[in-house]
């Protein structure tokens, strides 16, 4: 019998590298001669750069060198924008890497300040003087919407970054045959994607080759390599991105930071390597998910939801090169997640304010939609009486339904919604724990039970852009018989690689031993689009599936050769290529290996004598050509999944015990339960951080508050019960094996079932929250605001 | 990794220390445990000249003596744990430093003294010395003066030690009673939202002979609710009562950070009271009736 590697709970290949502490990330590596950036940040939110007075720095230990916004300009271009809004009938701005004229954000790089150690280089930077004119500053997108709001970039009369809708306008018209209407708001507070690792950057200058080697935390070494070039006025063959390892990504080490480009300039500059380690507080700037939304629901008496209208404002802060404001549009895209609801119609607006710039954070605005779903099911529940499950079992799309193109125009490849419903409840016990609510209300406590229904649209291939869905993997064999994979989709430390590895080890039949996967490197590399829209395991993977068969095939036919057969006889398992006829008939792969590559002549006649194939691997269901309604289809698979929290508050304090969550996902295949495991359960304990607190508060004046993890408060392991995880398995009939990616699982469906479940435990108080986090001062003021009304 | 540049001096005594500082007129930067020092040295917050580390200044000492117990400035909350003293004649102490949040990193490094110098109005240690009637012991150039606790408190962040001045100590009447500490924070990471710490005795019949209450993280310095009123009475769930609403109305000037509003903390510090008193009394009925037994 085979046993196959594919949906086998393998360890990580290199699990040993890491736990020994022998793993390289970028901060370990120090080059002859380097020297370290620090950065000059604005402390003002908005304000006129008067003048900058290097002097004082230039006498603090150990400087090297320092460079303007000015000076910078000379020899680089603005950053190219990774999604520009422009393209797509939004506003142009123009980032560069140090601010010129103006801040636009407290944090902003204004100057950069090079010395011999990291502390020598933030104590010059610290000595760095900025003169500054104040501006009035903006904080609040609805405030920035508002007439004579200060503008932060001038030319454009307004704050709005882009706007947009999707779906048809017509609910007004069907909710005339509806039963009934709501409305509701909801507003999404800012959080971060806050990686164990914050980023780093070390850049080295070839003077004689003219090369560039950047090395450092990024998911996305080509598109950073195109990025690069454009700044700095480079060919791409001279500048080569390395990617080492890294401890997590989230969105955050996606392409087209200012300090990418500011250690490049800085190193080809001063002829020197120069490194960049952000700090914590500097990691904090980077924001996301912060929106308001007014909805409102047409229904019936049945539940049944009719039609839905959303209006979501984003606040973005300042613009940015990277992807950030994607995830309104993104957010847009996935209502009505897996709601089957013929009429919806969102409008999306982004707007600018003098906040730091939102940069991607997973699930890249999926988070909201499922949140503004979720919300309109219990408040539907709520006004008709019936059971917040039965609402959901009502509005799923039902399994027989597949494929199903969502008034979004996104085509769901696959998928039961109410079995995992089902699934849920029946591991919850729900009838008992609603029970346990009743008789636990009878003595003054108040339990709550929150559902949460996640579909995160995945393999993202947005047309025009650097951010794509295909992706391509060379596979080798050397004449040893060991096989090394080559490909351009990144790991942030999920461990992607071992997935891979074990696809390329099943489709070839060698020892998963035998397998090296090098990812990663831009010279070395396949261009690939490296760590994003959890599509590293469909593309990376289908791609090495693709390549490692043509190396199977070529291993098949020489065997055969070897063994006096034919290659249809030859199976290829755990490194021997036995005859299926006679299995006392066999060679190593590693002879068969060898003989490709030295006996061709005499074995392999009609067979090119190479062990090495590269493959890409594109998804069947995209589609960028726009349908009748102008919609088009940008994601390739469909994971999802369904989340039921219990809670308890105590409503004289606000505090929210997070006492059980169940999860039940299904990501199609599963390759590797583990590291799917891995994904989901760190998904959930972000997402019910962001329900209980994780927030990117400012201040007043424009500073953050949150400037660290006792000022931004993530779960710890203690503060979640055990996450009671089980799977559901619908293969996409799309996907290479079914898969469908399982990066961004877990955050959603939590955010949403915990932040349900608080609003049913203050239900009984009389009193609702409508905003998040649910963090203790939130949920008190909302029972207070009660028990006042 | 610390941006700035400075000398370090490790001292061997108190005095020596209280040399040190008086000679540097722009002023050093004392360090206990370093748990909020460092992170803000770190940060480059502060740029001191001088770091004067007090690891080796001999102030880690717990020792009772006539009928009062001295904790030593530079004790962590592991060695308020590890202490057979803390435990039979301080348990609030131990109580506190078992709740003290940041894993074993932080009950190994952190000090007692280093947590009321550093003045956070988010913090556990000064609401509980408070409640505990800590006399403070202060070195300085003319010798040594103490001070009730409280006093050693000007408000968040600054305390009346002179520049010179180093904390040496806590002296605490230890007196047995009925012990309740309640803390209440956001999660397991966050700093303490509002913390009640309280102490009750009883008299031969059941009644409150004395009662502290100490209310910490509400308010820029901890708050001592004077419950004098309920002296006398019975410890019951009216009383109790009482107690917790003139906790709530104890709370006039309530600190806000990036946790939490001043309303916010100014509203759980009656439930907080409450439950600190409910089990404050509970602990005093128990002893009372061990003892009878």
């Amino acid at each position: 019998m085979t046993e196959s590697l594919v949906g086998a709970p393998v360890r990580k290949h290199d699990g040993d590298v890491y736990l020994t502490g022998r793993a390289t990330f970028a901060n370990d590596i120090s080059l002859p001669g380097m020297v370290h950036l620090a950065i000059v940040r604005s402390p003002h939110p908005h304000a006129r750069i008067l003048g900058i007075d290097l002097e004082a720095a230039s006498l603090q230990p150990g400087f090297v060198d320092a460079l303007t916004g000015e000076q910078a300009a000379e020899s680089v271009d603005p950053i190219p924008h990774a999604l520009d809004p422009a393209n797509l009938g939004g506003n142009h701005a123009d980032v560069r890497c140090l601010a010129l004229g103006k801040v636009v954000y407290a944090g902003e790089p204004v100057a950069a300040v090079v010395a011999a150690t990291e502390g020598d280089a933030r104590a010059a930077a610290g000595a760095v003087t900025v003169r500054y004119e104040p501006l009035p500053l903006v904080l609040d997108a609805e405030e920035a919407l508002a007439e004579g709001a200060p503008l932060l970039y001038e030319e454009w009369g307004t704050n709005v970054v882009i706007g947009g809708s999707i779906g048809a306008d017509d609910f007004d018209e069907v909710a005339q045959s509806a039963d009934r209407v709501l409305d509701g708001e909801l507003r999404i507070h800012r959080g971060t994607s806050a990686p164990i690792e914050p980023r780093c950057y070390l850049a080295e200058w070839n003077s004689r080759e003219e090369l560039l080697t950047f090395t450092g935390t990024t998911q996305n070494p080509h598109p950073l390599r195109s990025t690069l070039a454009a700044a700095l006025r480079l060919p791409e063959r001279q500048i080569r991105v390395v990617a080492p390892r890294q401890g997590g990504s989230f969105g955050l080490k996606m392409y087209a930071h200012p300090e990418e480009i500011l250690v490049c300039v800085l190193a080809r500059m001063l002829g020197r390597p120069v490194k960049w380690m952000e700090d914590r507080r500097e990691c904090m700037l980077a924001g996301g998910r912060e929106q308001v939304h007014r909805f409102d629901v047409a229904f019936d008496e049945d539940g049944r939801v009719r039609a839905l209208r959303d209006r979501a404002i984003s606040d973005h802060g300042a613009v940015a090169p990277g992807h950030g404001w994607g995830m309104a549009f993104v957010n847009a895209l996935t209502i009505p997640t897996g709601y089957a609801i013929e009429h919806c119609h969102v409008r999306y607006t982004v707007v600018a304010t003098n906040k730091g710039p939102w940069v991607g954070v997973r699930p890249f605005g999926k988070d909201a939609a499922a949140l503004v779903m979720e919300r309109v099911m219990e408040l539907v529940a709520d006004t008709t009486g019936l059971d917040p499950a039965e609402v959901r079992r009502r509005n799923f799309v039902p399994a027989g339904a597949f494929p199903y193109v969502t008034s979004s125009g996104l085509e769901l490849d696959s998928g039961d919604y109410v079995g995992l419903l089902e699934q849920a409840l029946e591991r919850l016990d729900y009838a008992g724990a609603r029970a346990e609510q009743a008789a636990m209300r009878g003595e003054g406590r108040y339990l709550g039970i929150g559902l949460g229904f996640e579909l995160t649209p995945e393999g993202g291939d947005i047309p025009g852009a650097l951010v794509g869905g295909t992706d391509t993997t060379t596979v080798k064999m050397d004449p040893s018989g060991l096989v090394t994979v080559l490909t351009g989709v990144t790991s942030p430390g999920g461990g992607n690689d071992t997935g891979i590895a074990q696809i390329v080890a099943d489709a070839i039949g060698v020892e998963l031993t035998s397998v090296t996967v090098v990812q990663g490197d831009s010279s070395l590399c396949p261009y690939g689009f490296g760590n994003i829209s959890s599509r590293s395991l469909v593309a990376g993977g289908g791609a090495a599936a693709l390549a490692a068969a043509d190396l199977a095939e070529r291993l098949r036919i020489v065997a055969a050769s070897m063994l006096h057969s034919e290659p249809s006889q030859v199976a290829i398992r755990r490194g021997m290529a036995t005859l299926a006829d006679d299995p006392s008939k066999a060679v190593p792969v590693p002879a068969v290996a060898h003989a490709v590559y030295t006996l061709g002549y005499i074995l392999g006649p009609g067979v090119e004598p190479s062990l090495e194939s590269t493959r890409t691997y594109r998804p069947s269901n995209i589609r960028h050509l726009p349908d009748e309604h102008g919609r088009i289809q940008p994601f390739s698979t469909f994971p999802n999944a369904l989340h039921a929290a219990v809670v308890e508050v105590d409503p004289e304090t606000g505090i929210v015990e997070l006492r059980r969550h169940v999860v039940v996902h299904d990501c199609g295949t599963i390759v590797n339960p583990g590291l799917v495991d891995g994904q989901v359960r760190g998904g959930v304990a972000m997402g019910a951080g962001a329900a209980l607190g994780e927030e990117l508060s400012y201040g007043a004046t424009g500073s953050l508050l949150a400037e660290g993890f006792k000022t931004y408060l993530m779960l710890r392991a203690s503060d979640l019960p055990p996450i009671e995880l089980e799977h559901q398995v619908t293969p996409s009939p799309f996907s290479f094996l079914g898969a469908k990616g399982a990066g961004e699982a877990g955050f959603a469906g939590a955010l949403s079932a915990v932040f349900n479940a608080v609003n049913d435990a203050i239900r009984p108080l009389g009193a609702r929250l409508d905003r998040t986090p649910a963090s203790a001062p939130n949920v008190l003021e909302a029972i207070q605001a009660a028990w006042a009304g | 990794m610390i941006p700035s540049r400075f000398a370090y001096a490790a001292p061997e005594s108190a005095e020596a220390a209280v040399a040190l500082l008086a000679e540097d007129p722009d002023g050093g930067r004392v360090l206990g445990g370093g748990t909020w020092v460092v992170p803000e040295l770190s940060r480059g917050d502060s740029r001191p000249r001088l770091v004067v580390d007090l690891r080796r200044a001999g102030l880690a000492g717990i020792r009772a003596r006539a009928g009062r117990v001295h904790v030593g400035a530079m004790c962590t909350y592991a060695d308020l744990l590890a202490s057979d003293v803390v435990a039979q004649r301080l348990p609030l102490l131990r109580i506190m430093a078992q709740g003290v949040t940041g894993g074993r990193q932080i009950l190994g490094q952190g000090t007692v003294g280093g947590s009321l110098v550093a003045a956070r109005p988010s913090s556990d240690a000064p609401g509980a010395v408070v409640a505990l009637g800590g006399e403070a012991v202060i070195a300085c150039a003319t010798g040594e003066r103490r001070c009730p606790a409280l006093e050693l408190l000007a408000g968040a962040m600054e305390t009346t030690l002179g520049q010179d001045e180093i904390l040496v100590g806590f002296e605490f009447p230890a007196e047995a009673a009925g012990v309740g500490y309640v803390k209440l924070k956001r999660g397991v990471s966050s700093w303490p939202i509002a913390t009640a710490a309280c102490l009750i005795q009883l008299d031969e019949g059941g009644r409150w002979s004395s009662v502290s209450l100490v209310l910490g993280g509400v308010a820029p310095t901890p708050v001592e609710v004077d419950l004098g009123g309920l002296l006398g009475t019975e410890p019951d769930g009216e009383a109790i009562s009482a107690g917790a609403r003139l906790a709530g109305t104890a709370v006039t000037e309530p600190w806000t950070d990036e946790l939490a509003p001043g309303e916010y903390r100014a509203s759980v510090a009656g439930p907080v009271a409450r439950r600190a008193l409910e089990l404050a009394c509970a602990d005093a009925i128990g002893r009372k009736a061990a003892d009878g037994s």
